[in-house]
């Protein structure tokens, strides 16, 4: 029966890419990644019929499960996105299988390799293996070097390593951490996961560049005045505070996720919708970007730290004062960043890069501000006529505006600015697929166009060395100022870009 | 795109050798190296067409397999010397008989299986089998191999290589000493699809061969009479074998963009009042227009009820679920300058009936010209709120579209189409009754 709910000719049309037999080794298995993220993706790809018959998931971690409490457990906790599903789940579970392996332990590595060739042949994979690092970053070292002794990683085309952000902390850490991996493995086996390269929305940046004649002649130092990227989350440090003490947000948000925006929407265009032509392009932007002034860091960046907020009914705790969190805690939850791109295409246009948690929308947009006209022949109804302003949503609402003026109804010859949308669910009316569907199908694909390559991820943490220098040897240079919870960050922050005569977007 | 290269000039084995040869190449050759880890590709080639121009002098040899401009032109030429009607097909038996008058039997270059267009080549396939038939009735069986190593312009990685067989020989030969050495040929842990390059009706027993084996079928039902087309379709589907249609694929365009106008929510509820589909095909097959009927009425949940021939027009009428009535047609057009492949698509009309008022109503084109829209606007069409769309049909050669089926199909039937096949079947067999 056709509903208005969803496109009954949609059905079914579209054609992906089909994923070779295989089986998905994923260390970490009991962590929350995976049942948070991973097997939900794979679950879905097995919904869209997009997961070869011959195919496994093999589940690794140190606790001695069995294969039938792995299925059991994952159950339990995708109960949602079963419900309704239950036989697409039974069929799908049945490639789920577990082995106990402890990374560190070497003769487990080897053990596991047996398990493998046995999976091969019950499921008829031909040793063809994705292996996924979904472990605390201090495992993917040792996890690599483990894999690459029991001979797992020998063969480019048949093996893969995915491994999870954060990769290194610093770039010197980075730096190592690519020289052990690129020890173990080809840099075309190894697939660094930026999660936000897998949404819909920051391809769409790329393609709404590449494939329109009308954005790019103007997407250049002639006609834009300033750039922000702006990606920002209403919760706090949730339950992951052990974590994020000792990564805060430069290190959690600003030097994967928002500089990868800053790649796309920064990059030349490449000569063809190829993985190197893409990523030699982002390499050089992020080789090329510098904060604002080198010399005088303090002078480019404000960090913050959320402070108590909210409502009567809905008392909001201080970062300080949550569960796990050091009460004198200098972990900045804010920071806002100004950086050029030395280059031709970008020489003197500031971008402007911001990102927080327990502010008061959840909310990635890319912001476009385009030059003032030359001579303002038009009164405008307003105070000052509004830059024309590209704004690009990542999300939610996924979609893009422009904002221009036009002339305001009546008889005089005032002007107005008015907008321009694109909306992807007024469009497609669909919603796109959560970013880890797309980069698991792509890395068993042997897709490494959106995953980030190792000069990237050094030249991300070269960008931001200054700034970590500081943090750690003068800290009182770079000081945490205190907001509210549920404000836009601290009024530092608005002082830190009203400087360059500049505002942040109010999204 | 990635050229292929052929690592020995193809060499002339008796055929009982052949199978021995190739397994001695690949154990001799480099231990590392055993081959790609692909699939086998089996083609059927007849080039009937070719092979009468070429043996006729109307066209240079050699014979390549490949149908090209200049086949297509001095083919159609030569249709139109003969007074066939304009709309004659390329592979319809009229037209090869009278090219197989008065034909020389001198045997010309025959380099069929030799060359095979850079998007097959880049898939790297692990063997390539030409089975290709000669009209001179009485050449016996020959065989040709070679290995092959498809260049790879990105990495410097060791190619990794392929081989090639042709089997050449009259019809009756290749029934009976080809079969055997495909037999022998097969690798058995990779998929292997065959592709019948021809018209389905001839040499069914080469072909029903072929579907016993259980291989990944890809046909054209353009090619041969819509009879037989939608018989071997359903017998394959019964069978459960995996049947990929060229025809099929080349509705692609029609499938994507009739579904893309109702991709913004807003326009969802014009679908559930749709009283009217007309369309319109070049020359008089009808079957890529039962497949794109059928899937239409499929994914919208409407039921079939009857079929009738009126003179060239084919009404069908389907029924919704709440009773209403849907009124359907099939319309054969005479182009000037029709497509190789007979009865394609080129206009596609919708009428959606929401209320009395015409303007509330709303009226969707799918054209491959625009001139085909505003031949589908005439007749009030303008009152009601129009939605248009030229959707070019693909200019693509069926070796392109073949590659695209080797690297993206799992190899089975895809759903869509095997739901379309039941429908466009139910019609057909309405209209035979
Ligand atoms: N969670 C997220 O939302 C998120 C988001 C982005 C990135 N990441 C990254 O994804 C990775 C996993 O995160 P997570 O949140 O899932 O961590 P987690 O919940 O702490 O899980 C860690 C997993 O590693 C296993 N493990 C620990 N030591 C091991 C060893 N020596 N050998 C084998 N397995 C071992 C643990 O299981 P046992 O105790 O049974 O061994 C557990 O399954 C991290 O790199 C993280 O930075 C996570």
């Amino acid at each position: 029966m056709p509903s208005t709910l969803s496109n009954p000719l949609r059905l079914g049309l579209r054609q992906e890419r089909v994923i070779s037999p295989q089986c998905l080794v994923i260390f970490g298995a009991s962590g929350d990644l995976t049942h948070r993220k991973l097997i939900p993706a794979l679950f879905e790809l097995y919904l869209q019929r997009r997961i070869p018959s011959e195919f496994g998931i093999v589940g690794c971690a140190r606790r001695p499960w069995t294969d039938n409490e792995f299925r059991e457990k994952m159950k339990v906790k995708l109960s949602n996105q079963i419900s309704g599903k239950e036989r697409e789940w039974e069929q799908f579970s049945n490639y789920l299988f577990y082995e106990p392996v402890d990374l560190q332990q070497s003769d487990h590595v080897v053990r596991l390799s047996r398990r493998l060739n046995e999976i091969d042949k019950t499921q008829a994979t031909h040793g063809n293996r994705t292996f996924y690092l979904s472990v605390s970053p201090n495992f993917y070292a040792s996890g690599c070097k483990a894999l690459k002794a029991a001979g797992l990683l020998d063969d480019p085309k048949k093996s893969r390593l995915v491994i999870e952000k954060p990769f290194g902390r610093d770039y010197s850490s980075a730096k190592k951490l690519n020289k052990i991996v690129q020890s173990c493995a080809e840099e075309s086996q190894i697939y660094r996961i930026d999660h936000y390269l897998g949404k819909e929305t920051v391809q769409n940046i790329l393609v709404l560049r590449f494939a329109n004649t009308i954005f790019e002649p103007i997407w250049n130092r002639n006609y834009i005045s300033s750039v922000q990227i702006t990606s920002s989350e209403t919760v706090g440090v949730e339950d992951r505070a052990g974590y994020y003490e000792s990564s805060g947000a430069l290190r959690d948000m600003l030097q994967n996720h928002m500089t990868q925006m800053l790649a796309v929407t920064a990059m030349e265009p490449p000569g063809r919708f190829e993985p190197e032509a893409i990523r030699n392009e982002k390499a050089k932007v992020l080789q090329a970007s510098k904060l604002a002034n080198e010399n005088e860091p303090w002078n480019c960046c404000i960090r913050g730290q959320y402070g108590e907020g909210g409502n009567i009914s809905n008392r909001l705790k201080g970062y300080r004062q949550e569960d796990g969190v050091n009460c004198n805690s200098t972990t900045e939850t804010y920071i806002a960043t100004k950086i050029f791109v030395d280059n031709w295409r970008w020489q003197g246009v500031p971008f402007y890069l911001r990102t927080g948690k327990r502010l008061p929308k959840r909310l990635g947009e890319i912001v476009l501000t385009f030059k003032d006209v030359p001579v303002h022949l038009f009164e405008s109804t307003i105070i000052n006529p509004v830059s024309n302003q590209l704004i690009l949503r990542i999300q939610p609402n996924e979609g893009a505006t422009f904002k221009f003026e036009v002339k305001s109804p009546g008889s005089g010859m005032k002007s107005r600015p008015v907008e321009m949308e694109f909306s992807y669910d007024e469009s497609f009316g669909e919603p796109s697929d959560e970013g880890y569907v797309r980069l698991l199908a792509d890395a068993m694909l042997s897709d490494p166009t959106l995953f980030t390559r190792s000069d990237e991820v050094e030249a991300a943490w070269k960008l931001y060395t200054p700034l970590i220098e500081l943090m750690d040897n003068s800290p009182w240079k770079l000081p945490i100022y205190n907001y509210e919870s549920m404000t836009w960050g601290p009024p530092e922050s608005d002082q830190f870009i009203s400087k360059d005569n500049i505002f942040w977007r109010r999204p | 795109m990635k050229p292929q290269l052929t690592l020995q000039t193809p060499l002339e084995l008796p055929y009982q050798e052949i199978s021995n040869y190739l397994n001695k190449l690949w154990i001799s050759e480099d231990k590392d190296n055993s081959g790609a880890n692909t699939f086998t590709l089996m083609v059927w080639q007849p080039a009937w067409l070719e092979q009468c121009l070429v043996q006729k002098g109307l066209v240079n040899g050699p014979i390549t397999g490949n149908l090209s401009p200049e086949i297509i032109k001095v083919a159609k030429k030569f249709i139109l010397d003969q007074g066939l009607p304009i709309t004659t097909s390329l592979n319809s038996e009229e037209l090869l008989n009278l090219l197989k008058e008065n034909l020389s039997n001198e045997d010309f270059e025959d380099f069929r299986g030799q060359f095979f267009e850079s998007s097959i080549s880049t898939l790297n396939p692990r063997r390539l089998i030409t089975l290709a038939p000669t009209i001179n009735k009485n050449s016996d069986i020959k065989t040709f191999v070679s290995a092959y190593c498809p260049l790879s312009d990105t990495q410097a990685m060791q190619p990794i290589c392929g081989d090639l067989v042709v089997i050449r020989g009259d019809s009756a030969s290749i029934s009976n000493k080809g079969l055997k050495i495909i037999d022998e040929l097969s690798i058995d842990e990779l998929p292997a699809w065959l592709w019948w390059n021809g018209s389905l009706d001839e040499s069914p027993e080469i072909f029903e061969y072929f579907t016993n084996y259980g291989l990944r079928l890809i046909i054209d039902t353009a090619l041969g009479s819509p009879q037989r087309c939608l018989k071997v379709l359903d017998q394959l589907n019964n069978l459960n074998k995996a049947i990929n249609d060229l025809n099929w694929v080349r509705l692609k365009n029609w499938r994507e963009s009739l579904a893309m106008i109702f991709d913004p929510p807003s326009r969802r509820p014009i679908l559930d009042h749709i009283t009217d589909i007309d369309i319109d095909i070049a020359g008089d097959h009808m079957i890529q227009a039962l497949f794109l009927i059928s899937w239409i009425s499929d994914k919208l949940g409407w039921s079939f009820l009857r079929v009738e021939r009126d003179t060239e027009l084919t009404k069908i009428e389907f029924e919704r679920i709440n009773g209403e009535i849907i009124s359907a047609s099939i319309n054969p057009l005479s182009l000037g300058n029709p497509s190789i492949h007979l009865g394609q698509v080129i206009g596609l009309r919708l009428i959606s009936k929401i209320s009395e008022v015409q303007k509330n109503n709303t009226c969707v084109i799918l054209g491959c010209e625009s001139v085909e829209c505003m031949r589908l606007e005439a007749g009030g069409m303008a009152d009601m709120e129009l939605i248009e769309q030229v959707v070019p049909n693909s200019f693509s050669t069926s070796e392109y579209d073949v590659s695209k089926l080797l690297g993206s199909s799992r190899g089975n039937t895809s759903p869509l189409f095997e739901n379309s096949i039941k429908i466009a079947l139910q019609i057909f067999n309405g209209l035979n009754n």
